[in-house]
């Protein structure tokens, strides 16, 4: 009798791990059969996509928070005057090209005509000079974690209804970037202190409803001046876990998911990819302690096989960052550069003559907010210990960790950093990383400072890029920074969506179509 | 018992503002959530602005009483992360997807081990008894976590059965029964052992010995009797369930609810979403417990509430 049970409990056990195994034939029949008879009649009824984002939105006001999850939506229902191509260059967009300058600090923009709103109030150059006041005024008051993208600005004039100027405070060569960025907002929107419900934009899908912590339903705007979308209804669903974003996936229930694990990229139906322009980087202390000797930044970059990291840590989803912070997409990228390369002996070598083999050298890093941070911490530690330094690791809670990474008075030896540039201006990396006073830096250098001054006051498309040329290779030279991959943004996405990634992260649904 | 109802409820509110005392003062303690709300980038002087502007540069006594003033005027603050949102507000959104939750799991729990537990406590020892017994523990010991994906995997991925993720009521079926497993694996053993005990007590044998059915027996008189460790552990796996164990399972299957909130909320630093997510789960603990006392009279006019 005893016995018995006992090989009746162990099957059931057996049954159980079978059922979840499962044979993969058995599955995909499962999986065909199933969606076959949707797929067939999709020609006549209305396209309907769902799409599974890591994060909700904090708000829906496309001026007031600087989110992911926000852009995600907004990006569908705002538009900008400018708008940027595949490979990130900017063009045209709400306006029918790029601003011509007027003088130093003023812009002049041509906008489209025969823009409506989605309430159909017009588009015009009221609706600019509103959208410019209210976040000029927003900036002001400390009301706006967009500070940082607009506090150049001081205001719009109305030059006809077609023509709107816009000012700077200094002179300003990141405002055509700054214009991709900006939503345009009707000129009822000046003074709303909140848009969060009374979502409206001229962009190709309107806002249908809005429940918080479920999801967010976007309709068609069947009167988008560039023309109807084919999708005519997406919802957005707001999964944190990625292991349930993908098994949503796999199971038929989304089209498109964001941040797919490296690991599990094998499971999804298709892999959709970008080169993106998240760079996990670690920040050198050019003035203080171990790291103040050139030697021993340029040991820790030659000792460090970035290569490797990209490949097994993440799974061929990353290139190696050709140490610069800068994604090839960004106007300043150096094409000059390559990584250091991956030599040990070199790195030994290096500690060698620098007097600091068997030293400690202290690097923080936190986990779970960035793509395999603290695997990427490890491996690093792991390199620096093989060429001879005695690794102090330190891997915080994320507040204590922004206490470390936000000391301006004692920086650390080296400090784990992930950044990333949706504006896709070399400003954004350079004046917070690079430029010394900025928030994350770790050096003082005059030069480099000045280079990325200039570089933000040059007008000049053309010029602005040479002057990152040189700012790069400065910080390349005196090796400020370890830099390490470029990751790619990875989607999973149905078998029957359509759709390539865009270098700037955007998901544009009016770039999406199903296959019928 | 109107006056010992009077006497819980006070003593209720104490637990409560308590509770918000410790809540307030411990969030307090791991630093200010400016860096959280900020983007990486944003300057020095920004972080120092928006500190001054959400008050986090106080003390913590002057927050405190600037914080009970406005609960007293039922202002629980606005939420950091959902900007310009009532921090009520958006709990008692959260709210009911968490409370059905908690209620199809409890009602599966409760159900699925009274019966389990009668089942194994008539013939203690025998073929029934421990093959429920070893699907208890099985249920008991299995990490939820692992549970809650393998659910998915079979019935969600491989068999398309029902849906994952937020929507109509079929979603919940999944994750109340990830709640309700390892519940009906304790369950189960209490109604089990407190059965036998019943079932080998004097007045069960008079009971037999005068004649009675055994269903009668069993399901009438040991039942109730039992009942009192039941409710104890069934109220305690409520309030368990209530106040944050959903946690795991609501992130495995995408439900968005209070627990889900309560990790946003601790991971952002919201403060005030935090404050107002601990003030409700108090209340309905205090409340549960006092339903429990009420539910121990009923079962047995014994019981004495004082």
């Amino acid at each position: 009798m005893r016995k018995r049970f006992k090989i009746g409990s162990l099957l059931v056990a057996v049954g159980l791990v079978l059922a979840a195994c499962g044979s993969d034939n058995s599955s995909s029949t499962d999986e065909t059969t199933g969606d076959t008879p949707a797929d067939t009649t999709v020609e006549a009824v209305p396209v309907e996509i769902v799409i599974a984002l890591g994060s909700e939105p904090t708000s829906l006001d496309p001026q007031l928070v600087d989110d992911g999850g926000e852009r995600a939506i907004n990006d569908n229902i705002y538009e900008t005057l400018l708008s940027r191509e595949a490979d990130g260059n900017l063009g045209a967009g709400l306006a029918i090209d790029l601003p011509t300058r007027i003088d130093d600090v003023t812009w002049e923009f041509k906008l489209r005509e025969g823009v409506a709103f989605h309430d159909g109030s017009p588009f015009n150059a009221d609706s600019v000079v509103a959208t410019v006041e209210r976040i000029v005024k927003l900036v002001a008051d400390g009301k706006t974690q967009n500070d940082g993208f607009f506090k150049s600005l001081t205001g719009a004039t109305k030059v006809d209804d077609t023509t709107v100027r816009i000012t700077t405070a200094a002179a300003d060569g990141v405002l055509p970037s700054r214009m991709y960025w900006l939503k345009m907002l009707p000129a009822s929107a000046k003074d709303v202190a909140d848009l969060s419900d009374s979502s409206n934009g001229t962009g190709p899908f309107k806002l249908a409803s809005r429940d918080l912590g479920v999801n967010i339903v976007l309709e068609a705007n069947t009167d988008y001046w560039g023309g109807a979308p084919s999708i005519s209804k997406v919802t957005y669903e707001f999964i944190d876990e990625s292991a349930t974003r993908l098994a949503g996936l796999k199971s038929g229930k989304y089209d498109v998911i964001t941040n797919l694990a490296p690991q599990d990229a094998g499971e999804a139906p298709v892999v959709a990819t970008a080169q993106g322009q998240e760079h996990p980087v670690l920040i050198l202390d050019a003035d203080q302690g171990i790291t103040s000797d050139l030697k021993v930044r340029q040991a820790l970059n030659y000792a460090v096989d970035k290569q490797a990291i990209a490949d097994s840590l993440f799974g061929g989803y990353a290139v190696v960052d050709a140490g610069q912070l800068l994604s090839p997409s960004i106007l300043g990228f150096n094409s000059d550069l390559s990584a250091y390369e991956y030599d040990v002996d070199k790195a030994k070598a290096l500690l060698e003559e620098a007097g600091v083999v068997g030293k400690e050298i202290q690097l923080v890093g936190e986990s779970g907010r960035w793509l395999k941070d603290k695997e990427l911490l490890e491996a690093v530690a792991g390199y620096w210990t093989a060429a001879g330094l005695k690794v102090n690791l330190e891997i915080l809670e994320f507040g204590a960790y922004l206490d470390v990474l936000f000391d301006r008075e004692n920086r650390a030896d080296v400090v784990y950093v992930s950044s990333s540039n949706d504006i896709l201006d070399a400003d954004r990396q350079l004046s917070t990383y690079y430029q010394a006073g900025g928030i994350g830096s770790s050096n003082t250098n005059v030069d480099l400072k000045q280079l990325i001054d200039d570089g933000r006051a040059e007008l000049d498309a053309t010029k602005r890029g040479e002057i990152y040329n040189q700012a790069v290779k400065i910080a390349y030279d005196e090796a400020y920074f370890v830099w390490l991959v470029n990751n790619q943004d990875v989607y999973g996405i149905s078998d029957r969506l359509i759709w390539s990634p865009r270098v700037d992260s955007k998901l544009l649904i009016k770039e999406m179509s199903v296959n019928s | 018992m109107i006056r010992y109802l009077a006497g819980r409820v006070v003593q209720g509110l104490i637990v409560i503002f308590g509770v918000t005392i410790a809540v307030f003062v411990t969030t307090r303690l791991i630093g200010d959530p400016v860096n959280f709300i900020l983007p990486l980038s944003a300057s020095l002087e920004q972080r120092a602005r928006l500190r001054v502007d959400l008050g986090f540069d106080q003390s913590i006594f002057v927050q405190f009483m600037d914080y009970i003033g406005n609960v007293a005027r039922l202002d629980f603050g606005t939420s950091t992360k959902f900007t310009n949102q009532d921090t009520l507000d958006i709990v008692l959104r959260f709210l009911p997807r968490t409370l059905i939750l908690v209620a199809a799991g409890m009602i599966i729990a409760f159900s699925v081990s009274i019966i389990l537990g009668m089942l194994a406590a008539i013939r203690p020892g025998k073929v029934t008894d421990k093959i429920l017994v070893t699907l208890s523990l099985f249920g008991l010991s299995m990490p939820q976590f692992f549970l809650a994906q393998m659910l998915i995997v079979v019935f969600s991925v491989r068999l398309g059965l029902v849906d994952i993720g937020p929507g109509p009521w079929t979603h919940l079926i999944l994750p109340s029964i990830a709640i309700a497993l390892p519940a009906i694996g304790r369950l189960a053993m209490t109604v089990r052992s407190a059965m036998i005990d019943e079932l080998n007590s004097q007045y069960v044998k008079t009971a037999k010995a005068k004649g009675l059915r055994r269903r009668r027996v069993v399901a009438v008189h040991a039942l109730r009797n039992a009942a009192i460790p039941f409710v104890t552990l069934a109220g305690w796996e409520l309030i368990r369930a209530l106040a944050g164990f959903t946690v795991v399972v609501e992130g495995v299957f995408g439900v968005n609810g209070l627990g889900g909130l309560a990790i946003l909320a601790i991971r952002e630093r919201d403060f005030f979403l935090i404050q107002t997510i601990v003030f409700v789960v108090a209340i309905f603990v205090v409340l549960i417990n006092i339903v429990i006392d009420v539910v121990y009279k009923f079962i047995d006019p014994r019981v004495k509430l004082t």
